[in-house]
């Protein structure tokens, strides 16, 4: 019997499968359209098909992963629970005021998102504990049930409860969740210092909201699916992929749904990742370019960078996930004139129908995909392996009436509209790299998703970026990244220490603490020993500062180690971010902070013999593409990527087709193919 | 859209330069989170209170970090001010120059501290990076003239060729009420220049300076073709409108009067009978006003149009010298950001009757400001605690205002209260939306705030400015106004004099800011949302029958209080 391990990313137009065999590394690809209804359907059957297509009756499935965007679509479309909430008195208002700032400096149309809890439904108890703890006033039986009838009336499926400092005392929202619960029922019910238990009450209130506001929303998916897979015959515990690159159970995917809104993209950096330290690259910057949106983010030493304080659709959550940088630019992306004369292209995006003006299918305004058919560095006759037909003269005509208000050529005006994507695109990674304090060129660039391989070079070049890496798969990278992930669990709790002599012992015992948690949660899902493993770090800043810096402890230090360790782990980070230290001055932990993870084991992505340098083999042809760089159109020859075999080498200038991608290879640059079929895109010499 | 391409002589392609601007842009944002997150004044850390700009040679902005738009007027001039004070050839590289005066420093006020590097490339100048970070400090002071509002900073070099000038610095902070922390946040605004220096000098080793000046020269002239295209969009004519000016600091209300005239593609604001300076920190230097004046026109205009010195051509303004929006030395100018405030209101006032759809009824108009100062009882240490407060958005033509933020001329965050209990001996006892306070109308006006503040076991000193207290901000097109500013004292507790009171242990003070005006007439309100509002508890039932006319019946069950 061989054993099967199955990921299955579910996105809005297909559902990917990929499967692996355990024993041989044998990889497997099906694509069935998703069913937006009801996502479980296609999942579950996508994965069946795949199953008995691949793998035969008798396969055991060992390991099942699953994306979503089930999440990120309830508070896209704002479709989710019905929330009430309980703060503390005199602060119902506060989700609604967040930081006072209003959302655009200049343009007085703008509006807030959505407050998720109308105010009728936003009720106080007489609440309120001191930062250091001492209880200025506790909730009363009477009050908490009066509060919850009143609520209950009005029909709420969701409970939220926020007071101040629950973090450091969670004795009053659990009070309040449990007395709620018995006149509430079955309705969600959600605190803040478990969802996440650190200081700063509107983000720690924002998170708390979105996570009942998902609640109901994902636990009747899961709830759905769960049924799905076991009669498609998957009866291994399934798991979901968290915003943070770590996979949990459903069972505890359903209490903090919260972790689940970044699930996809996540995905995809979990998969690059993998790719790339297969290749043996553990310093990767994932380059994510789809049809209206782009995705980066930076892994170093094979560890994605994570934050705790990131916004998704407008909303706070200091949840950890990857720190994944989006731009509202892709293949997709509408170029325009403005009114002072400048081309912009973005945000504004012709989607996936009616498409680019090349589709044919009545958009007229050029995008990103147009200018690359004028160019011709996408097939200007057919995309997508012959089922997508391509009208360049429609491109053609677009960006031609695009050109005459520039007075620019057809063919400058197409470039140009290249490197406005090329410059935003490089906006983006220095987000991610130089203001994190990294250098873009020590990173090796992983390009994925439709547009990704088409546009890598050139930001590579923009970037000094020396090599670029396009997976043999750039379009279900997401659901290979699946296959790949290990389980994680992040644990936090805020306590604010001033590192002197005295602070070892409770420095000790908060992680301690969460050492124990962490242990508890090995043990619920089923984690052997020999598969834990414990990352610590701690949140740090000099007392004064309000911004903290994440240092990283390579290993849980002994007691008497652990506050040099931490000391000289915060000067080392604060030199690298802002160029100096100020040693004179105390130096404080807030949150103590430990990743769990149970290590699944990587499959061994089979490995292809050297087929030597010479690509004739999969040369299919020639076109002329226009090279900026030229200032003409170039004979470029055309490979096809399914027959390039490991050990083959390309020198640029070229295009190398696929089903669902497409990579230009830049004069003086070569691509080489290694052992795992990735393409290898390195400039050469005075390049 | 439309030809505006037409319109430019490029002298280098459209799309260098749009890709330039964007690094341009992406610099000046960078040094900002730098500073943000170095920084130790929970003024600059937390409420964001700085902005980083970058200039050229000649000392014109580029890019202004998109922080707090009356920094503009404050970075301004202090290039021009720094070359006039030095020749160029006296300027080194590795110099930092220091300044806050409002009239000879660059600043708009003297907690505003300005850092401005000169960037080098090649031995030649190139460009400025420099940014500015409201300082807490300068408290419990006189408010007659500028001479007792603190220290004077006159642009002087806090460091001399990579050396930083300790007997500068040891000046500064002997005046500074909290020196670690001025120390401190000095560190972080040296830091953000430095960035600023690298990222601009890898520019100019890509690109080269004098292809660079070419960018920026059309830079600037795409921002003014785009106010350009905006403005000739409105159509031509004077519009004056006039409105009121209250402070506590002030006998009477003042009265302010513009005459904004559109001619073509030109715009002129004409300040026109306005009262002479006075002895309070009431005025506004010229680049204050300009700030403002540019601030208030863009939002109409062309809001997306970048921030840099191209827009401000099209546009002239004028007031009086020694008049309260022009003035002269020594007048003191520690609270403009109020009269500022006023200031945008006359322009939205007037330019409401030339594009009505375009404009907001009066939004709360003010810059609440209360600052808690005292002896710590947990550390000994002297602290100072500011906040500045948001309040109602003014309504739109085809939608409500915005409840509880900041507008205008600023746009801070408020500090967490789990941020600032453990810091200062204060308790926040509510923070939340006032009802009645937003002006009723078809659209109604934005919500004012009550943020209630305890003092614990100390006595504590507070001073609290604001405005709207004897005006309310304006409805438009028959909308109502909105509620006024107000501070809700506990028993015992003195009225403040010019802004100026105590708290004893234990007791407490409310400030409530002003809502914002309605827009259209309240009986053309949806009903359903008059009862949204109702249930909600943002209205009053007497407000629905009175302003909309709606009698509540049953549905007056005030939710929020079954709680309580």
């Amino acid at each position: 019997m061989s054993t099967w391990r199955v990921g299955v990313d579910s996105g809005g137009t297909f559902t990917d499968v990929c499967l692996l065999e355990e024993e041989s590394g044998r990889l497997a690809v099906w694509k069935v359209p998703s069913t937006p209804d009801d996502p479980s359907v296609a999942i579950s059957g996508g994965a069946r098909e795949a199953l008995d297509r691949f793998a035969g009756d008798s396969a055991l499935v060992v390991f099942f992963g699953h994306g979503t965007t089930v999440a990120t679509n309830a508070l896209i479309q704002r479709r989710g629970a019905r929330i009430g909430l309980i703060t503390s008195e005199g602060f119902r208002d506060l989700l609604e005021i967040g930081r006072q700032r209003r959302p655009d400096l200049y343009d007085l149309q703008a509006d807030k998102p959505e407050t998720l809890v109308p105010r009728d439904r936003r009720l106080e108890v007489p609440e309120r504990i001191l930062h250091d703890g001492a209880v200025l006033a506790r909730p009363t039986p009477e009050a908490i049930q009066a509060a919850a009838r009143h609520l209950a009336a009005m029909g709420v499926d969701a409970l939220a409860i926020c007071f101040l400092y629950s973090f450091r005392d969670p004795t009053h929202e659990r009070l309040v969740a449990e007395i709620a619960a018995q006149q509430l029922g079955d309705t969600f019910v959600t605190c803040s210092h478990a969802v996440c238990p650190e200081f700063r009450e509107f983000e720690r209130l924002s998170t708390t909201v979105v996570n009942a506001f998902l609640g109901p929303v994902i636990k009747g998916y899961l709830s759905q699916l769960a049924p799905r897979l076991a009669d498609a015959g998957i009866r291994v515990e399934p798991h979901i992929t968290q915003s943070n690159g770590g996979t949990i159970t459903f069972e505890t995917a359903s209490e903090l749904p919260v972790r689940t809104v970044l699930s996809g993209p996540s995905t995809g950096v979990i998969g690059a990742l993998e790719t790339a330290r297969a290749a043996g690259i553990e310093n990767i910057i994932t380059f994510d370019m789809g049809g209206t949106s782009t995705d980066v983010s930076l892994v170093e030493a094979g560890r994605p960078r994570t934050t705790t304080e990131a916004e998704v659709h407008g909303y706070p959550l200091k949840v950890p996930m990857i720190d994944i940088h989006t731009v509202g630019a892709g293949g997709g992306s509408i170029a325009d004139v403005d009114a002072g004369g400048l081309l912009k292209v973005g945000p504004r995006s012709a989607g996936a129908a009616p498409g680019p003006v090349c589709y044919g299918l009545g958009n007229e305004e050029p995008t990103v995909t147009d200018a690359n058919v004028v160019m011709q560095v996408l097939n200007p006759r057919e995309l997508l392996g012959g089922r997508m037909p391509i009208e360049r003269g429609k491109a053609v005509g677009a960006i031609g009436y695009l050109a005459g208000r520039l007075g620019l050529d057809i063919n400058e005006s197409a470039a140009g509209i290249i490197r406005v994507v090329t410059a935003s695109m490089a906006r983006a990674i220095r987000v991610i790299s130089v203001q994190r304090g990294h250098d873009p060129r020590d990173y090796c660039l992983v390009a994925f998703g439709g547009a990704g391989p088409l546009h890598a070079s050139r930001l590579a070049r923009e970037l000094e970026i020396p090599k670029v890496l396009v997976p043999r798969n750039p379009g279900i990278l997401c659901a290979l990244g699946l296959l790949l992930t290990d389980l994680r669990h992040d644990l936090s709790v805020t306590r604010r220490l001033r590192l002197d002599e005295g602070a070892q012992g409770e420095a000790h015992e908060a992680f301690a603490s969460l050492r124990g948690d962490a242990e508890a949660w090995f043990e619920r899902e089923g984690v052997a020993a020999e598969r834990r493993r414990l990352v610590a770090s701690a949140d740090m800043r000099y007392a004064g500062q309000n911004y903290e810096l994440n240092v990283p402890l390579p290993e849980l230090a002994g007691e008497a180690q652990l506050l040099d360790a931490l000391r000289s782990g915060f000067e080392a980070a604060h030199q690298r971010l802002y160029g100096y230290t100020a040693p004179e001055e105390p130096i404080e932990v807030m949150t103590f902070r430990i990743e769990a993870y149970g290590l699944v084991d990587k499959p061994k992505l089979g490995a292809a013999p050297d087929a030597g340098p010479d690509a004739a083999g999969a040369r299919i042809g020639e076109r002329e593409v226009y090279l900026p760089e030229l200032k003409d159109f170039v004979a470029c020859p055309v490979y096809d990527r399914e027959r390039l075999a490991a050990g083959n080498r390309i020198e640029g200038p070229a295009v190398v087709e696929q089903m669902d991608s497409t990579t230009l290879v830049l004069p003086g640059q070569s691509a080489t193919v290694d052992p795992h079929l990735n393409l290898v895109l390195e400039f050469g010499e005075g390049a | 859209m439309n030809d505006g391409a037409k319109g430019g002589n490029w002298t280098v392609d459209p799309v260098t330069v749009e890709v330039i601007g964007n690094a341009i842009s992406s610099i000046a944002e960078e040094m900002g989170e730098t500073l943000i997150r170095a920084s130790y004044s929970t003024n600059i850390k937390e409420r964001r209170d700085c902005s980083t700009v970058l200039f050229d040679a000649q000392g014109r902005t580029l890019y202004q970090a998109e922080h707090i738009p009356i920094h503009l007027g404050s970075l301004m001039g202090v290039v021009e001010a720094i070359l006039e004070r030095f020749p160029a050839d006296q300027i080194r590289e590795g110099d930092v120059f220091i300044g806050n005066d409002a009239y000879t420093g660059g600043g708009t006020h003297l907690p505003d501290i300005v850092l401005a590097s000169p960037i080098y490339h090649e031995g030649a100048l190139a460009g400025w990076a420099t940014n500015l970070a409201h300082h807490a400090d300068f408290v419990d002071r006189g408010h007659d003239h500028i001479y007792q509002e603190g220290l004077r900073i006159p642009p002087i070099r806090l460091q001399r060729a990579g050396e930083l000038q300790q007997d500068v610095l040891d000046l500064i902070l002997l005046n500074c009420q909290v020196p670690r922390e001025r120390l401190n946040d000095l560190r972080a605004q040296l830091a953000a220049n430095r960035f600023g220096i690298q990222r601009f000098q890898a520019l100019c080793a890509r690109y080269g300076t004098d292809f660079l000046n070419r960018v920026f020269d059309e830079l600037l002239d795409y921002a003014e073709r785009r106010m350009r295209a905006g403005i000739a969009e409105i159509p031509d004519g004077t519009y004056e409108f006039e409105d009121s000016f209250d402070a506590d600091e002030l006998d009477e209300a003042l009265n302010f009067r513009l005459r904004l005239t559109v001619r073509g593609d030109e715009m002129d604001l004409n300040f026109i009978d306005i009262p002479p300076q006075v002895r309070a920190g009431l005025n506004l230097v010229e680049t204050a006003l300009l700030a403002t004046a540019y601030y208030a026109v863009k939002t109409v205009v062309d809001p997306s149009a970048p921030p840099n010195a191209g827009l401000f051509r099209p546009i002239t303004v004028s007031a009086p010298y020694g008049s309260i929006l022009n003035s002269a030395p020594p007048g003191a100018v520690n609270g403009r950001t109020n009269t500022c405030q006023r200031v945008v209101d006359l322009v939205h006032g007037a330019l409401a009757q030339a594009v009505p759809e375009r404009l907001v009824a009066a939004c709360n108009g003010a810059v609440t400001s209360a600052t808690f100062t005292g002896t710590n009882p947990r550390t000994g240490e002297f602290y100072v605690y500011l906040e500045t407060l948001g309040g109602g958005f003014g309504a739109r033509a085809s939608k409500d205002g915005l409840d509880g933020v900041q507008v205008h001329v600023t746009n801070t965050s408020n500090l967490p209260v789990e941020g600032l209990e453990p810091e200062y001996p204060l308790i926040v006892e509510r923070y939340e939306l006032v009802r009645d306070s937003g002006g009723p109308g078809q659209w109604r006006g934005g919500m004012g705030i009550r943020r209630q503040i305890r003092a614990i076991d100390h006595q504590c000193r507070m001073f609290i400015y604001g405005t709207r207290e004897e005006s309310a901000p304006w409805g438009l097109f028959g909308g109502l106004e909105g509620g006024r500013y107000r501070l809700e004292r506990d028993p015992g507790v003195a009225p403040l004099v010019s802004g100026v009171g105590e708290l004893a242990p234990g007791q407490s003070v409310a400030v409530v800011t002003p809502g914002a005006g309605g827009y259209g007439p309240p009986e053309r309100r949806d009903q359903a949302l008059v009862r949204r509002d109702l249930a909600e508890d943002r209205i009053s039932p007497e407000t629905a029958r009175r302003a909309y006319g709606i009698e509540y019946g049953e549905e007056s069950d005030v939710a929020a209080k079954a709680g309580r």
